[in-house]
């Protein structure tokens, strides 16, 4: 049996999976980003050698906003955007799916799908009113757990309406409604439905949904949210096994792809990964007006990779 | 007196050297950069697009530089282009700078005659016929340049060294801004055409092929989109673009008083849905997607954020009964470079595996 690892560092969490060739999830690590890829991706990766024992790994993809960064750390053989590596997970488990949902900590995408292809995709662009972290943050003000917010919400039977076009509006609306007096879990379920409205309004603008839907992403774990969104769509979702790690997945597929195509070598720099010193460092380019943050990873005081320039000055590294 | 101007992809070639063959004291401001960006920011109303922004950057700089005469295009009617220079105007003569403000009209009257006054009346009333040479001369350096950037939107995606097309494409730019003659230019020309299509090129490669539609100012100024390209060309996209400035004059300078219309046939395919212009490139942008969908693989729309004319377009788009995947890229000073490339790079997966399954149902032309 041969081994996959996909990576996917987020801008909230850090998601690494190993999957085998057969597509069974053998184990799965999910942590807390905190503004710190490196040490994360280091982290997660020790955990997993731990639980394989010395299996060794055919293959390695990264995805997420760091995976540049974690593609050069961990040699990777594929490196791929999120929408698609989502898109190839939830593909495999349902095959026919036409629609995918996913809300993560501070995105949320649709893909609309037919016969198998992705046609069309939406993003958030300026707005945080449709991800997780804004339940987050609310879940904070109302001072109960995240893991919780969903359950309250299902006790709820007389929703209030909040309004969710903008974080800050919707914060001075619910305490707004909190001062009213209105019972606790109608108020959450309320955010539930402004998150949902706000993100069908946006993201989903234009779109025509089908089923079967697919709902994934860690916001996918908050029953609230779902109850919403099947209310709001008339719809029946589907949320697959290891919703929160599809991006993950969809790599480690992608990575499966790749190495059977390149004579079955990967890249993989090995587990001793996890103890490489790597430093990030960034510096400003003084080569025009744009002055381009340069940033960069080096291993041992040798510059692996740079990033950040508008031109192609500092992409060559030797 | 000394002439500023704003910049706009590779429109300061010819103004400049329209200016410099005229004998006229004048200033290239420096290219559009973060700074130009920020200032202008600091000074336009938060709503207004970006080419307003930039422009207004441009014109900042320039003063700083020491301009007094700015050259600035106007027009009418179909979108807020028609108050850019009036706009600008006020706001140059509230930061303190005593300028004056020549307009010139790009969408009424006969604009050919309309720039030659300008640059009759800015020489210090040099003859007519000095002014057509170097109106002339100007032009053919816009030319070359837009014909050879043409040229690598083809290289671009199949070198087989990565980088090496934008270091050709550079030196060709530098080189034809600083000819000397209208013989050089075309020598220029055919010598770096060769050069570019000398550059090695991978056997194998199979790239995809892209429309880039929409705003004009968007769409050739390259520090607005981002690079759009270039990103595209790194992932190994063929770039067409039917926009240029230089088709822009050949047209509307010359043809189109003589009845030429160069959109005709992009217009007929946009009737069924969109039946006038809409100001920006909203028609045209319409037209181009029912046109090419079967000889694309996909189209990156490029709009200005707050752009009415292009929004309507993204909506009507969205709609066609031809079908062709469509990427909508607002371009703003707080879009970032990342969730772009993001974009773009699923965009391309995308399209290569909807080219996959068309070929294999034969329904492809390409």
């Amino acid at each position: 049996m041969k081994v996959y690892l996909g990576i996917d560092v987020g801008s909230v969490t850090t998601k690494v999976v190993a999957l085998s060739s057969d597509g069974q999830v053998l184990s799965s690590v999910y942590l807390r980003t905190e503004g710190k890829p490196v040490q994360m991706v280091q982290q997660s990766l020790s955990e997993i050698r731990q639980r394989l024992q010395g299996v060794p790994i055919a293959g390695v993809g990264t995805t997420g906003s760091a995976r540049y960064l974690a593609g050069v750390m961990v040699g990777a053989d594929v490196v791929k955007n999120e929408i698609t590596a989502q898109a190839i997970a939830s593909l495999h488990y349902v095959p026919d799916v036409k629609t995918i949902i996913e809300i993560g900590g501070q995105d949320s995408k649709i893909i609309i799908l037919r016969d198998g292809i992705a046609v069309d995709f939406g993003m958030n662009t300026v707005c945080a009113a449709g991800t997780g972290s804004f339940l987050d943050h609310q879940a904070d003000r109302l001072n109960m757990r995240i893991e919780d917010f969903g359950e309250i919400a299902l006790e709820s039977n007389n929703p209030v309406r909040i309004a969710g076009r903008c974080t800050v509006f919707a914060e001075s609306d619910m305490v707004h409604k909190q001062q009213l007096g209105y019972p606790l879990e109608d108020i959450v379920y309320g955010l539930c439905q402004a998150l949902v409205r706000n993100y069908l309004n946006n993201v989903g603008l234009g779109k025509e949904l089908l089923s079967p839907i697919v709902f994934q992403g860690g916001v996918a774990f908050n029953k609230g949210i779902v109850r919403a969104f099947e209310e709001g769509l008339g719809i029946k979702t589907i949320i697959p096994p290891h919703h929160e790690v599809m991006g993950a997945i969809g790599t480690a597929f992608l990575a499966e792809e790749e190495t059977s195509q390149n004579g079955n070598v990967t890249k993989f720099r090995g587990f001793e990964v996890t103890e490489a010193k790597y430093a990030t460092s960034s510096f400003e380019c003084k080569g025009c007006p744009n002055q381009c943050e340069i940033a960069q990873i080096s291993l041992d005081g040798k510059v692996l990779a740079r990033w950040g320039g508008r031109c192609d000055r500092w992409e060559r590294v030797d | 007196m000394r002439i500023g101007f704003p910049h706009a992809g590779n429109v300061y070639i010819p103004i400049r050297t329209a200016l410099q063959e005229l004998g006229v004291d004048f200033v290239v401001p420096p290219p559009t950069s973060k700074r130009t960006l920020d200032l202008a920011t600091k000074y336009s109303p938060e709503g207004v697009c970006l080419p307003f922004k930039l422009t207004l950057g441009n014109l900042i700089e320039s003063c700083e530089l020491g301009a007094d005469t700015l050259l600035q295009a106007q027009g009418f009617g179909v979108c807020r282009l028609g108050y850019y220079a009036r706009g600008q105007e006020g706001i140059l003569h509230d930061m303190g700078y005593n300028i004056e403000m020549v307009k010139f009209s790009v969408s009424e009257g006969n604009k050919l005659l309309g720039f030659m006054r300008v640059f009759k009346r800015i020489s210090g009333n040099a003859s007519w016929p000095k002014i057509i040479m170097t109106l002339r001369f100007g032009l053919s350096k816009l030319n070359a340049v837009d014909e050879l950037e043409s040229l690598t939107h083809k290289i671009r995606p199949r070198e087989e060294k990565r980088g090496e097309t934008n270091q050709v494409f550079k030196e060709a730019t530098l080189a034809i801004e600083n000819a000397a003659s209208h013989s050089e230019v075309i020598r220029l020309r055919r010598e770096y055409t060769k050069r570019l299509q000398s550059i090695p090129q991978r056997k194998d490669a199979d790239p995809l092929k892209v429309g880039i539609v929409g705003e004009i100012f968007v769409v050739l100024e390259p520090f607005s989109n981002l690079d759009v390209e270039r990103e595209l060309g790194k992932l190994g996209v063929e770039v067409v673009r039917t926009l240029s400035y230089s088709r822009w004059v050949k047209y509307s300078l010359f043809l189109n008083p003589l009845g030429v219309d160069e959109w005709r046939e992009v217009h007929k395919k946009a009737w069924p849905y969109l039946k006038r212009d809409i100001g920006g490139d909203g028609w045209e942008s319409v037209g181009e997607k029912v046109l090419h969908s079967r000889d694309w693989d996909g189209m990156v729309h490029l709009a200005p954020f707050t752009c009415l004319p292009e929004i309507v377009a993204q909506n009507i788009m969205s709609h066609t009964r031809e079908d062709l995947p469509v990427l909508t890229i607002l371009c703003d000073e707080q879009m970032g470079r990342a969730g772009m490339i993001t974009r773009l790079e699923a965009f391309a997966d995308l399209l290569k595996r909807r080219r996959t399954k068309l070929r294999s149902e034969g329904l492809l032309r390409n």
